[in-house]
This record gives C-alpha cells, structure tokens and sequence, in this order.
C-alpha cells in the first residue's frame, strides 16, 4: 500500500450531491473522516445521514460530486472487500437459517477463511450476548436482538471502516451501553462512523463529529472543538452571590458571563501552552470561593446539543431542527 | 473481472439461496403444489388412457396404416414377442399404453372392465399401435426420427415432459422472479452488496433458483413415476426413470432461458409485485413474439430480409428451441440445450447492464 493511501482518510466526500425525484436529499456534503477516529454523524430525520452513508457504501450513486474510501475511490467491491463493512439501516437479514448461518454466510463472503469463520462466529456471537440464541432461526429473534446481530455482523473480519446507521436504535438501555462501551472500545484500531440524532450518545462515544442539516456539513471537526471543551468553563451557582467583576478582574482578557438561564458563569478563554483549561478553572475557583459564592457544578464547554441548537437554520422552507437528546 | 473468488461468492450465494429457499415456507408450498399438480395430472392420463384405449378399434389403424415404424423401440416393424403376462419384451415398451388388463383399480361399471380381448396378445399388439396418445404423437409430429424416438419412450415420461414444458415457464415467473426483487424490497441486498459484487451476488441467486426447480423438476418427476406405478400391474421403473434422467437435463435447460428473464425483470424491481408483474407480461410477450415470428416467417419468402429478421427474433424466444428438445440425437437437442443457455445468458447479461447502474 503506497503512503498516500495509508495516510489518506478513512471516507472523503467532496461536493457530493443526490436528488430523489425534486427532493434534494444531498447538496454539495463535504465531509472528511480521519483514519482511526469515531465520527459522528449528525444531524434531524431527514437530514440526509442515511443517504450519506448509503452512497458511502456504494448502495446509491451520487449524482454528482466524489467519494474516496480508505484512499482507493469510491466503492468497488474488488478494492474494498472485508475493509468496510456496515449496519444499514431498515434492512432485513435473511430469516429461515440459524444465527451461526447467517453470520457464517456473511464471513465467507467476507473472506473470511473456513477455518477462522467458527471461531469469529463465536467472538461475535459472545460480543452482542446472544451466544445462547445461535440455533435460533433468525426469524425468532427480537426486534433488539436482530439489531445486535446486525451490528454483530458489522464487526466480523476486520474491516477498516465501519459504518453504523443508528447503532443503539431499539435496544434497551443496558443493550445500548453495551454496545457504545464496545464501540468506544474499538477507538484506534479502526474507523468507524456512527450515525445518530442521539447528540448525548455521540458526544460519549465520539471523538470527531460532523453536523448534517438540509443535505450539507454545517459544522465538522473533533468533538472538544465543536463543543468548545478547551474554549469555554461554566461553573453553576446556588442561591448567593455572584460576584461577576471579581472574576472578570481575575481572569483578565478572558470574556466572563452570567448566563441567567443557566445560572452559571460563563468563561470563554483561548488556550495557551502554559494557561490551560485547568488552570482557569483554578483561578476562577478560588475567585469565586474567596467572594463567598456557593459552586454547585463545572463543566467543560457547550453540549453537542447547544453546539447544534446554536447553528443558525439554514435557508429552507422547513423549520429549525429540534434535537431530542437523551 | 472473474476469479476464484467470484465463482467462490457465486456457490456461496447459490447455497444460502438454496437452504433459505429449502427451508422457507413459500417454496416448500410451491414444490408441494407443482408435485399435487404432476401427481393429479398423471393420474388423470393414465386413467383416461386405461379407460380409453380398451374401447377404441384399433383395427382400422393397423389395416390403414400397417406396423408402425419405431413402435416398439426400433426403426420400424412389427410387433415384438411378448412375455407370458401380455407386456411387451421391449424395456421401453411404455407401460402406461400397453393394456387395460395392467390396471390395478378397475370397477365393473368401468369401460375397460369390458376389454376381454386383451388377453389375446395379437389383439394387445393392435391396441399398442393404435394407443390414443400415440396416435397424437404421430398427428402432431412429422419428423421421422423424432416420433420414432418418442414412440420408444414410457407414455408417462414424455407426458411429464410435456406437462413440465407447459407450466415450468409460469413456475420459474413466479418463484424466481421474487428472489432478487425481495433482497431489494427487504433492503437485505445492502449487507450482500459491501461483500460481493452484483454480478456474483445475481449469479448466485440464479443458481440456487435453478438448482431449486431442477430439484423440483426430479420430484414431479418422481410422483408420475408413482402414479404410474400405483395404477399399473407392470409399470416397467427401470426404463421410466432412465427415460426421466434422459429429458431432466433438456428440462432444466428450458427452464434457465426463463430463469434469464425471471433475472432481468427481478434484479431490476424494486419489489416483489412489480418484478413478478413484469416476468409475467414478458413471458406473455415472448409467447406473442414467438409465435408472430412463426407466422412471418411462413408468410414471406425464405431468403427474404424479413424472413431472416423473424428467424433472428425467433431465436431469441425460448419457446422456439422447445421443439429441438424432443429431438433423439444429441447434436439435435444438444443445440437446443445450448442456445437456451445462451439465451439465460444473454437475458442475465442484459439484466445487470442495468443492474450494475442502479440504487441498492
């Protein structure tokens, strides 16, 4: 593999756009995902994450624009067999044949070998907790169960790229950790990008985010620079005083705010080398302990919820999107 | 470009295509209604031709037309000796035609409990000659050599033969051309598609279908050779199921000239409905077309453009290779088998021209 494609990105898409019929579901997306990174996509139904990911797969053609995955053009069976892999979205697995089957049916086609496909079966089959159902015809299975298989098979071999269209959609929530502990747990060793309208998911889970609105990235970059983690410090007050010059004095150059809302002073800061978050943190504690405020909280930056709910709406016909975060 | 890998994918494919099918309801209803079809079918002809064969006059046809060439397995002739029980000593002296007093189930209000000159062999002899469907076959075909062929065969296979050229068609529209469209409609084809390409992802269905009717095909088969044997005293199982094997193959090649179009219109329809609406108004229209061709090409003259141009469009309609498949020399039927496996072919290939092109 020349370097170009080893340090290429694990999915690049430039001025990708798609129409159904009038309906332009893509409009020029421009959307680069590191090698190795968690990315998040995000974005209100209808948004154009599952087309996104559909023409990243090959499914659907772009009608214009370019797309380059793992550094070898756009999806080819021949190029990219066993390196990407994913979880579609409101797709059926076959029904009549047994778990071990069906998964053993997936591996083989694959490439993975018929003297591992046993044992990767079996890994899989343990990895979404449904080794006691591996005799079971697909058929029988639960809504949430087949979701874990189909994530299960996203992970079978070891793919590069992995694409999971609403991963935790329709499982419980102990299913839904599970399988954010173990996507999480795969930060390194490959690619994968997730697809949700769960911001609160994507911000524990993801390291790179891009927001999709109206068939376009409107913001994109690693999760700390779109929630402002190393730019902003709020730290919420009980019932007492608010002694907002006092920390303006004490955080000089930086911009300080009460947001009311909130009830919490807002820092805002630039990071510097030797003037991290922690030390504004540090500073800004003991201004506020030293004039008698009551601190009931600290956080780091915005949520990806008030990162998105921040955005101006775009120009469309359509209202604002509203974001429901768990 | 194919490889190793993609004739590994097609195989893999075509077996997971085959034990879903094999497991799933709808194709086990479907073998379950074709074999009733074939069972009830055979019954009846062999019932009706135990009934009729007794009470038809043979003697006008042996006085008219004298011994007729290959009716007992030869090139021509008169009758063959015959064993103590009345059957002919030929193995392929087909059962099902030979005499009423073979039946097993006969009521005395039946006909052919009035045939009491079967016991005499001269008179089993004429009424061979003159069997209903062996008169049918010689009204119907003018080849020589071919209604020699048939004339040696069972009864019972080439009416299998003849039944399953009929409707296998209808059956291949209407169980193959769901395969592909239903991955499309259930959106399964999305985690095919990332792990093998559309042509060995196509192929491969196509394969478990055919291998799918081919099974079917055999057990039809199988429930007439019963029929006949449950109704007849001497069904010969030998020669009869040697005589199924001998057409299985021309058989199955038929059905794959369909299994093309059944190709076409599925991997190109979004859902079940709409492929299963398009094969069959292909099928209807490759039935018009075949037999618009017959008709021009008999109404112009044999070396003239048009003539030749419907000849061409002929060809490409499997029903016009139906005849060659009957024929008894391999060249023959060879050819045949042959040009309907291009035509599966080129109906395939034209299916994922499109295919290649279109959203998953």
């Amino acid at each position: 593999m020349s370097l170009a494609k080893a340090t290429a990105p694990a999915l690049s898409l430039k001025g990708v756009g798609k129409n159904y019929g009038r309906i332009q579901a893509l409009q020029g997306l421009d959307m680069e995902v590191p090698r190795g990174s968690i990315f998040g996509l995000v974005g209100p139904n209808g948004a154009g994450k599952t087309t996104t990911f559909a023409i990243s797969c090959g499914f659907l053609r772009p009608d214009r624009g370019t797309v380059n995955i793992l550094g070898d053009g756009p999806f080819d069976p021949g190029k990219h067999r066993g390196r990407i892999t994913a979880l579609p979205q409101d797709s059926a697995l076959g029904r009549e044949l047994t778990l071990v089957d069906l998964l053993t049916y997936l591996g083989r086609l694959q490439g993975v070998s018929r003297q591992d496909i046993g044992g990767e079966v079996a890994r899989i089959l343990k990895l979404v907790d449904l080794t006691d159902r591996a005799q079971s015809r697909t058929k029988t299975l639960s809504h949430g169960m087949l979701r874990r298989v189909g994530i299960g098979q996203a992970f079978l071999g070891n793919p590069d790229l992995v694409l999971l269209d609403e991963p935790t959609n329709g499982l419980d929530p102990r299913q839904a950790r599970d399988i954010r502990d173990f996507i999480a747990s795969q930060r390194g060793t490959r690619t994968i990008i997730v697809s949700s309208h769960n911001l609160h998911e994507i911000e524990t889970m993801c390291d790179h985010v891009a927001l999709v609105d109206h068939g376009r990235v409107v913001m994109a970059g690693p999760i700390s620079q779109v929630t402002g983690c190393n730019e902003e410090v709020q730290i919420a007050l009980a019932e007492g005083p608010r002694p907002l010059d006092k920390l303006r004095s004490a955080l000089p150059g930086d911009l300080v705010d009460w947001d009311e809302a909130a009830k919490a002073m807002k820092i805002r800061y630039t990071s510097k080398p030797d003037r991290q978050t922690e030390e504004v943190i540090g500073i800004a504690l003991r201004a506020l302990l030293d004039s008698g405020a009551r601190i009931s909280s600290v956080s780091r930056g915005q949520s990806l919820e008030r990162a998105y709910l921040g955005i101006p709406a775009t120009s469309s016909s359509d209202a604002p999107p509203v974001l429901g975060a768990n | 470009m194919f490889g190793p890998t993609s004739l590994r994918d097609i195989f893999l494919v075509a077996g997971f295509e085959l034990r879903e099918g094999l497991r799933s309801r709808r194709i086990f209803l479907a073998g379950v209604l074709y074999m009733i079809i074939a069972g009830f079918a055979s019954y009846i002809f062999v019932d009706i031709l135990t009934r009729v064969q007794p009470i038809t006059n043979p003697a006008p046809l042996a006085r008219n037309r004298g011994p007729m060439p290959g009716l007992f397995g030869g090139g021509g002739g008169g009758p063959r000796p015959q064993t103590p029980n009345g059957t002919g000593a030929t193995a392929n002296l087909p059962a099902a035609t030979t005499s009423s007093s073979n039946t097993k189930a006969t009521t005395p209000t039946q006909p052919v409990a009035a045939a009491p000159a079967s016991t005499n062999p001269d008179e089993k002899a004429l009424f061979r000659r003159g069997s209903p469907f062996r008169e049918v076959l010689r009204q119907t075909t003018t080849d020589q050599p071919m209604l020699d062929f048939l004339l040696s065969q069972p009864p019972i296979t080439l009416f299998h033969v003849l039944v399953s050229l009929a409707l296998l068609p209808f059956m291949v529209m209407l169980t193959s051309s769901e395969s592909i469209a239903q991955e499309h409609q259930n959106r399964g084809i999305r985690f095919i598609a990332l792990r093998t390409g559309r042509a060995e992802f196509v192929l491969g269905k196509l394969l478990g279908q055919g291998v799918i009717i081919a099974l079917l095909t055999l057990l039809s088969g199988g429930m007439c050779m019963a029929v006949a044997a449950w109704k007849l005293d001497d069904f010969e199982f030998l020669p009869a199921t040697w005589a199924l094997l001998l057409f299985w193959p021309r058989i199955v090649a038929y059905c794959v000239g369909f299994l093309g179009l059944a190709g076409l219109c599925s991997m190109n329809s979004s859902s079940t409905v709409v492929s299963r609406t398009f094969s069959l108004v292909g099928l209807i229209g490759l039935w018009m077309a075949h037999h618009l061709s017959q008709v021009y090409i008999a109404s112009y003259p044999a070396d003239s453009a048009k003539a030749h141009f419907f000849r061409a469009l002929d060809f490409l309609m499997p029903y016009s290779h139906q005849n060659d498949l009957w024929r008894p020399e391999f060249a023959q039927y060879g050819a045949g088998m042959a040009s309907l496996l291009f035509l599966g072919a080129l109906y395939t290939t034209i299916g994922l021209f499109f295919y290649r092109r279109r959203d998953l």
